[in-house]
């Protein structure tokens, strides 16, 4: 939040004065931004215009790199306040779009009206619960000071009380609530003072006894008020004790518009309250002017004030604050109270603007010019002001105004953003400083339109997935919110998924999908890899991970752990096929890993008679890919050389001859590589080199075979039927 | 702004670049060491530590970048060998497992004592100098990468097989310089466009050099530098727009021209500059005239040619226009506001829609060098750094204006008791 402008890192590169050093040793500054956070590496950069080999000053040895984050990451009760007032947050969005779908002017619905004052509320109370926690709880350290949520508690209830009063209660006066809001943030006088003053015989010898008296006054605290005045009565002068009884019924009875059924009836009242203040007045002007000070004050002046303050003067009352040392605030919410007791709120900032000018707010605190910014009703500047206090502040004060029509609605032309967009995405950027917050952080950003969605898929799409588990452990205080459990593989990606989802952003799902299947690819967790790639529609992919299965086969010493890896993923390709989407190619590429995986596991079964079908068929149904084929051929040798029984019929040997005569044709006309890449490749894993060979003895087992076949002659009758049976 | 980490000495010599993966859960630095590390985040401590570390060239490494993790983890590194290097994490471990695709022969890496599990999967040698920067395209266009070298050449190389990523094929080569604007007729072109063409890596010089005499218009715009030049300045810098929309478009910037290119390079067609970001006056209104190639007149030329060392395309996040941001020699970050052409239905017979540029911010900050600008994932804060030995954020106020938001020193504080207890502040937070 209060993050300093400037930062400098620890420990430092250079000496003080020293960054002439820099260049003169080759060196700059880079910096590179994370995707996890608002992070930045920064680091001693090599000057790479004379490279290399030209002479370099020796570089120092240290090659440090600095991490440095540009928010402050939000945690523990920060955490739970920006989780727990993001519901709120969703309460109104939600709001706004049901009004939206039902084509409700908010503005003019009264339910609306109060569901939007009940929220604000609750943003009100919740900041004010988390400033009593944090004073309560003083532990350790804390983030932000606790002092911190009761300026978000001032700011947040003056707002509600300028801006969001009850409904049909808009044109009502306002001083009342705001005399009441003063008093509960700004405690003037003391209680410390009052405590003091009680415990004095005399209180009206204290030099603090008149600026008690006329404090209370201001503020309307009549009974600390009525009870001193009521000490007075055993004071010295003739006067005093009697105009002091007279008073305090007046005290007691100021009007209180809350006790009127109408304001007609609270202004009646208060006129008839004012004749009475008149009467004192005239009173208090008949003390002689021998008697209107005692041995320590000008006892008459101090009460003069008070009375002055009751009748309603205004020069009176700026006068009265200005010798307490109270502020704008004061004033203006004095004058609400005495001066012009019917102020309604659209009034409050033609007297705000006359009183700052002699009473300036303080430009170095931020809260004060946000309630400056709220009483002179100017939502702009207060958005300003709030959301350098805190983004958070600035980002739901700015989603309240918006349906209340307190800030435009249209987009800035330059930045196609809404007051409200800006501002909300400027707090989800603070949130994306920390990544676990991700889910908070996108809420907030697809809250605002198409840009706003845009730039939810870019947070979407680098959260981590976190599919492998590395030595680290990912756990931590700091880091509670979204870390799977060891073996919960797909947590993340799941919950991306359903958000993805939630929001309609189905090309990011995808993309996420994608990368999850290539990831499990890396981790040979083919089953996952396939099912992640077919959620993502991704055929290609889906070829892919097939192509990296059939690889395990080539470079594996054996079949064995390739024929595992297949019967891994056998179950989805049933799956496929039944799904219309699914691209022909890629699943054929799937049926023949699959086939190709049967047939090996009928070989280690020594069910050669199949395994000899299988191989057939795979050639005969066109599931082998040309790059194959010499694979395939190879692998007939062992079936052709099978000395028990022929395996194949003399139809079947034919397909295989065909088969290795258009390689060995291709491989004449140069295009070799189409048929016999694989093997090729199967034979450098296993340190073999040349594939020519090993068809020349593919060709001479077949041409054994053929001749088995004619001194057997009745050879392949048998398998004949079974082919014939098969088609 | 708090300091979150820091590693003590990341290489035996200067560090040139550092990249954060996809996710910004690792990183991978290189050096004038010849070396690349990768590091791992432990990000219960938000410690890095060094999972792989490899001798990866024969000379400096001047720039990595890591491909988008749907072809997996793979990190291409551009050197001043002049060659650029892919690199695939295997997940294979054991030594019998190590090769993975047949037709190029895997180099197992290793680092001094620490065997590595990246493995070299291809060398791309066509660059006639030091390569300076290396980018991989939006992965929506495919496993494609981008390369820029002090030869003045932009290449593109898309791999043919990404299951084994061992052939790359150099679909573009263009020299930055002499590329004709897309005011030339494109008719013209198609004759000497022959974008897959990889035996002679000349053709794409002299092709555009053709096209530039026929077509009488195009004059670079600063005379050609000799070769014994061409390390001083050529090919610097090179960004990729990040949005499929547009199709495949470059930001590139080489020369002293202090201007930056930006160069459509679809695969059906021969690139071309869609627009130059000439930050003179002259220049500004070349570009909004649309007639870049157009003879530059003698008011053109900058008092002091200057190199644009560092551009970058932000992700454009559902806005209207794009941002690209550069950063030179002049000691300027500048920030382009640029639209691209207007899609109108009858595109052809109208003559080609124009891309249009605006400065939107222009800071003087750094009064020196800017080496490096990058962008954040969200497009919205701009990070410069400069030979003044800051690095200072950018951000745009709610008028859309673009204005300081901190920055970062490395040189002592006045106060540096002050730095000290940022840091412990930071690390005994949990």
């Amino acid at each position: 939040m209060h993050a300093s402008d400037h930062l400098s890192v620890a420990p430092p590169l250079v000496e003080l004065g020293g960054l002439s050093d820099l260049s003169k040793s080759g060196r700059t500054i880079h910096a590179t931004a994370s995707p996890l956070n608002e992070t930045y590496a920064v680091f001693a950069a090599s000057l790479l215009d004379n490279l290399p080999g030209k002479q370099r000053h020796a570089s120092p040895d240290d090659q440090p790199i600095y991490f440095v984050s540009s928010e402050a990451l939000p945690l523990s009760e920060r955490r739970l306040f920006i989780g727990d007032t993001s519901i709120i947050f969703a309460a109104l969005q939600n709001l706004v779009k049901t009004a939206k779908d039902n084509g409700l002017d908010l503005l003019q619905d009264e339910g609306s009206q109060r569901v939007i004052r009940k929220l604000a509320l609750d943003y009100v109370n919740f900041s004010k619960e988390c400033w009593i926690h944090i004073t309560q709880t003083d532990l350790k350290p804390r983030q932000v000071p606790g002092d911190h949520y009761r300026i978000l508690y001032t700011c947040l209830s003056l707002f509600a009380i300028l801006y969001v009063p009850e409904y049909g209660l808009e044109n009502a006066p306002v001083g009342d609530d705001l005399v009441e809001w003063l008093n509960v943030h700004f405690i003037e006088p003391s209680t410390e003072e009052g405590d003091h003053l009680s415990s004095l015989e005399r209180p009206w010898e204290d030099e603090t006894f008149w600026p008690y008296l006329t404090r209370a006054t201001l503020r309307g605290l009549s009974k600390a008020v009525t009870f001193f005045l009521g000490t007075l009565s055993v004071h010295p002068s003739e006067n005093l004790p009697r105009l002091s009884q007279s008073i305090i019924p007046l005290l007691n009875s100021q009007p209180k518009l809350q006790a009127y059924e109408t304001e007609r009836e609270f202004a009646y009242a208060s006129h008839r309250w004012k004749e009475k203040v008149k009467a004192l007045r005239i009173e208090l002007d008949d003390v002689p002017v021998s008697d209107r000070h005692d041995d320590f004050e000008d006892w008459w002046d101090r009460f003069s004030d008070i009375v002055g303050i009751l009748e309603g003067r205004g020069e009176v009352v700026q006068k009265a604050c200005e010798e307490l040392g109270a502020d704008w605030k004061e004033v203006c919410v004095a004058w609400a109270v005495f001066v012009d007791t019917r102020l309604r709120r659209q009034d409050l900032p033609d007297i705000v603007a006359q009183v700052l000018e002699d009473m300036p707010p303080d430009p170095t605190n931020l809260e004060d010019m946000v309630h400056a910014a709220l009483f002179t009703g100017d939502p702009l500047k207060a958005l300003d002001h709030a959301a350098k206090l805190d983004p958070w502040l600035g980002a739901h004060l700015a989603d309240i105004m918006e349906p209340l029509a307190l800030v435009e609605r249209d987009a800035n032309e330059e930045s196609g953003l809404t007051i409200r967009d800006f501002y909300v995405l400027s707090y989800a950027q603070y949130l994306h400083a920390d990544p676990a917050l991700w889910r908070i952080t996108v809420a907030y950003m697809f809250s605002c339109g198409k840009i706003g969605a845009r730039t939810a898929d870019e947070v979407l799409l680098h959260v981590p997935l976190r599919l492998y588990s590395s030595g680290s452990s990912i756990t931590s205080e700091s880091n509670t919110d979204g870390v799977p459990e060891k073996g919960d593989l797909a947590g993340i990606v799941k919950d991306v998924n359903a958000t993805c989802h939630e929001y309609q952003r189905e090309g990011i799902r995808r993309t996420v999908c994608r990368i999850a299947a290539q990831t499990f690819v890396q981790k040979k967790e083919f089953g996952l890899a396939l099912s992640y790639c077919s959620s993502a529609e991704d055929w290609a992919g889906l070829g892919r991970v097939v192509d990296r299965i059939l690889q395990e086969y080539i470079h594996a010493a054996g079949p064995e752990q390739y024929t595992r890896y297949v019967f891994g993923i056998a179950p989805s390709l049933q799956a496929f096929r039944t799904n219309p989407g699914a691209q022909g190619v890629f699943i054929h590429r799937l049926m023949f890993a699959v086939r190709y995986a049967e047939f090996h596991q009928r070989l280690a079964n020594g069910d050669f008679q199949d395994a000899a079908w299988d191989l057939v068929t795979m050639f005969q149904d066109d599931i082998a890919p040309k790059s194959w084929w010499g694979v395939l051929l190879c692998d007939a040798v062992q079936l052709l050389q099978y000395e028990p029984t022929p395996l194949f019929s003399y139809v079947s040997a034919c397909v295989l001859l065909h088969r290795l005569d258009e390689v060995c044709t291709r491989t004449m006309q140069g295009s070799g590589e189409d048929y016999l890449r694989i093997l090729e490749m199967k034979l450098q894993a296993g340190g073999r080199h040349d594939t020519q060979q090993q068809l020349q003895l593919a060709r001479l087992a077949l041409a054994k075979y053929f001749a088995r076949c004619t001194m057997v002659g009745t050879g392949g009758t048998l398998i004949n039927r079974r082919v014939g049976s098969a088609v | 702004m708090i300091q979150t980490g820091l590693i003590q000495s990341a290489h035996d010599d200067l560090v040139t670049d550092i990249s954060y993966d996809f996710y910004g859960l690792r990183l991978a630095t290189c050096s004038l060491d010849q070396r690349i590390k990768v590091w791992q985040l432990d990000e219960s401590n938000g410690t890095w530590s060094v999972e792989d570390e490899w001798k990866a060239h024969d000379a400096a490494v001047s720039r990595l970048s890591w491909a988008h993790p749907e072809f997996g983890t793979i990190l291409a590194s551009a050197s001043f060998d002049r060659t650029v290097k892919i690199w695939e994490q295997t997940s294979f471990v054991s030594a019998g497992d190590v090769q993975l695709n047949g037709s190029t022969p895997v180099q197992q890496v290793s680092g001094s004592g620490s065997s590595s599990r990246w493995a070299e999967r291809a060398v791309l040698v066509d660059a006639r100098g030091t390569v300076r920067a290396v980018e991989f395209a939006p992965h929506h266009f495919g496993l494609k990468l981008a390369t820029i070298s002090s030869d003045n050449q932009l290449r593109i190389y898309e791999c043919l097989e990404q299951s084994s990523l061992a052939t790359w094929q150099l679909s573009e080569e263009v020299d930055v310089t002499t590329l004709p604007s897309m005011s030339s007729p494109s008719s013209h072109s198609v004759a000497f466009a022959t974008p897959t063409q990889t035996s002679a890596t000349l053709d794409g010089a002299s092709a555009s050099l053709v096209a530039q005499a026929l077509q009488q218009s195009q004059v670079p715009f600063q005379p050609r530098p000799g070769m014994g030049n061409r390390e001083a300045d050529g090919g610097w810098c090179i960004s990729w727009c990040k949005e499929r929309y547009w199709g495949e478009v470059v930001a590139a910037g080489c020369g002293i021209s202090g201007t930056i290119k930006v160069i459509q390079v679809s695969p059906s067609r021969r690139p071309t500059t869609l627009l130059t970001l000439d930050p003179t006056p002259t220049g500004a209104l070349r570009l909004t005239e649309g007639s870049v190639g157009a003879a530059p007149s003698s008011e053109n030329e900058a008092p002091t040619p200057y190199a644009i060392t560092s551009v970058a395309w932000a992700p454009s996040c559902g806005r209207s226009y794009h941002l690209i941001a550069t950063g030179g020699r002049d000691g300027h970050v500048r920030i382009w506001r640029v639209k691209p052409a207007e899609d109108t239905d009858d595109t052809e017979g109208e003559g080609e829609p124009k891309w249009t540029g605006t400065i939107v911010a222009d800071f003087d900050h750094h009064k020196s060098a800017v080496g490096r600008v990058e962008w954040n994932i969200t497009g919205t804060v701009l990070s410069s750094a400069g030979n003044d030995g800051r690095v200072r954020l950018w951000k745009a106020t709610i008028g859309n204006v673009w204005r300081p938001a901190g920055s970062i020193g490395v040189e002592q504080s006045e106060d540096s008791p002050d730095a000290d207890a940022t840091m412990e502040d930071n690390t005994g937070a949990d």
